[in-house]
């Protein structure tokens, strides 16, 4: 492989940002719809908003966050060809998603508690949407680190390793991203 | 080796997409979609206004989407070499995009059934035409299934020179998420996700439509290397 100047580097192989950037054109093209919907009905989307539990946002925004900085050490770990630890970190942000998913199941029990189903009114329906779509990157994020943690095993060629763990990570960071801008346009946006 | 009815199969797709928007838009005027909110009486007023052109377009649409099962086996021909033996991925692609073709012909027949007797029951004519929306855009599985097996087969690919670049699998996985808000239609009678939403519709349609002519570029590349490499 021929040697790559350090400030032209591309996290994981280049392919994965097809998919990364054209995720994050779908994700772009979702909260132009909730904000151009939301323009149509302020007082509607205000007022709805505010049964929205910001506790468990802010909790899922500080899991994710912790979840990426568990993963950054991760591909450190990997870079100084630290097999065991990388895979310690990466199941450190496995369980960061999966507390994710325990909060969204008792954040999404408490609104149908409250009778807040998709069909309720406009903002609901775009709430369980974006939520839903960005919970299903989750999963498949946790799916990727599971995949990793896997492959971990073998350290014979950590170099060919860490151009993968580098792909995951960038998708998992991805993930983080996303939930942050969500967590702005529909739980905070006044 | 004679790869010329490979390339058929690989044109194939073009006249497939060229055929079926063809039906599609300017003859049976589908474009765009006749809104779910419409009521019974509208949307039996539609059929009976353009009955014969409706039953037209959709012929002409119900022909063309027999087209892809040739570009589908194109593919399948393509990922074997990629895949070699055993073929999984190249089975499961085979099977989900010829599953696929079913929901493009079935919806073309219950159209039809409702333009086929203009005169009866609006309730009946607003089923048909409800059940055939919904079967052309709901159903994503077979298409997320097609769109994986094939972008993990050219991931996997192991030759020295690959088949396909590896950015196209991963622009596989991306196809097969955008198809996902076709199956939310079901909620919805208006907004995005609507079967004449931006996402449920314009998205998915636009993006199958790039799909094919992406795939058709590089299948076509591929024959034409297969063919060289075996001169």
């Amino acid at each position: 492989m021929a040697a790559v100047q350090p400030e032209e580097h591309i996290p994981g192989e280049v392919g994965v940002w097809v998919f990364i950037l054209g995720d994050m054109v779908v994700f772009a093209l979702l909260f132009g719809v909730f904000v151009f919907y939301r323009a149509a009905d302020v007082s509607l989307f205000a007022s709805a908003q505010l049964s929205l539990n910001q506790s468990l946002g802010a909790l899922n925004t500080l899991l994710l966050l912790t979840s990426s900085w568990f993963v950054v050490h991760g591909v450190e770990a990997v870079r100084a060809h630290r097999a065991q630890l990388a895979r310690g970190l990466l199941a450190a942000a496995f369980g960061c998603g999966l507390g994710f998913m325990v909060v969204k199941y008792f954040e999404y029990g408490e609104k149908l508690r409250a009778g807040h189903t998709i069909t309720s009114n406009d903002f609901f329906m775009y709430y369980y949407l974006l939520t839903g779509i960005h919970l299903l990157h989750v999963t498949i994020g946790m799916g990727v680190l599971a995949y990793l943690w896997r492959r971990l095993h073998n350290t014979a060629d950590m170099q060919g390793q860490l151009s993968a763990v580098e792909s995951g990570a960038s998708f998992w960071h991805m993930v983080d991203i996303l939930w942050i801008l969500l967590f702005a346009l529909v739980y905070l946006m006044r | 080796m004679n790869t010329k009815n490979q390339m058929w199969c690989v044109w194939s797709g073009i006249a497939f997409a060229v055929f079926f928007t063809l039906g599609f838009w300017p003859i049976t005027h589908f474009m765009p979609p006749p809104s779910p909110t419409m009521t019974a009486a509208e949307v039996a007023s539609m059929y009976a206004a353009n009955t014969n052109q409706i039953r037209f377009g959709l012929l002409i649409m119900m022909g063309a989407s027999g087209l892809i099962l040739p570009f589908t086996v194109a593919i399948a021909a393509q990922m074997k070499r990629m895949e070699g033996s055993p073929s999984i991925l190249t089975y499961l692609q085979l099977t989900s995009g010829a599953l696929g073709v079913l929901f493009f012909i079935v919806p073309c027949v219950l159209w039809s059934v409702a333009a086929f007797r203009p005169e009866r029951a609006p309730e009946l004519i607003q089923l048909m035409n409800d059940a055939g929306w919904m079967l052309f855009l709901m159903p994503f599985t077979t298409f997320i299934v097609q769109n994986f097996s094939i972008g993990i087969a050219i991931l996997g690919d192991e030759n020295a020179q690959p088949i396909f670049p590896r950015w196209l699998g991963f622009f596989n996985f991306w196809v097969a998420v955008l198809f996902i808000p076709g199956g939310l239609l079901t909620f919805f009678k208006t907004g995005p996700f609507a079967w004449n939403g931006l996402l449920a519709f314009y998205v998915p349609f636009v993006i199958f439509f790039t799909w094919y002519i992406v795939m058709f570029v590089f299948l076509r590349k591929g024959v034409i290397a297969q063919s060289a490499r075996s001169a």
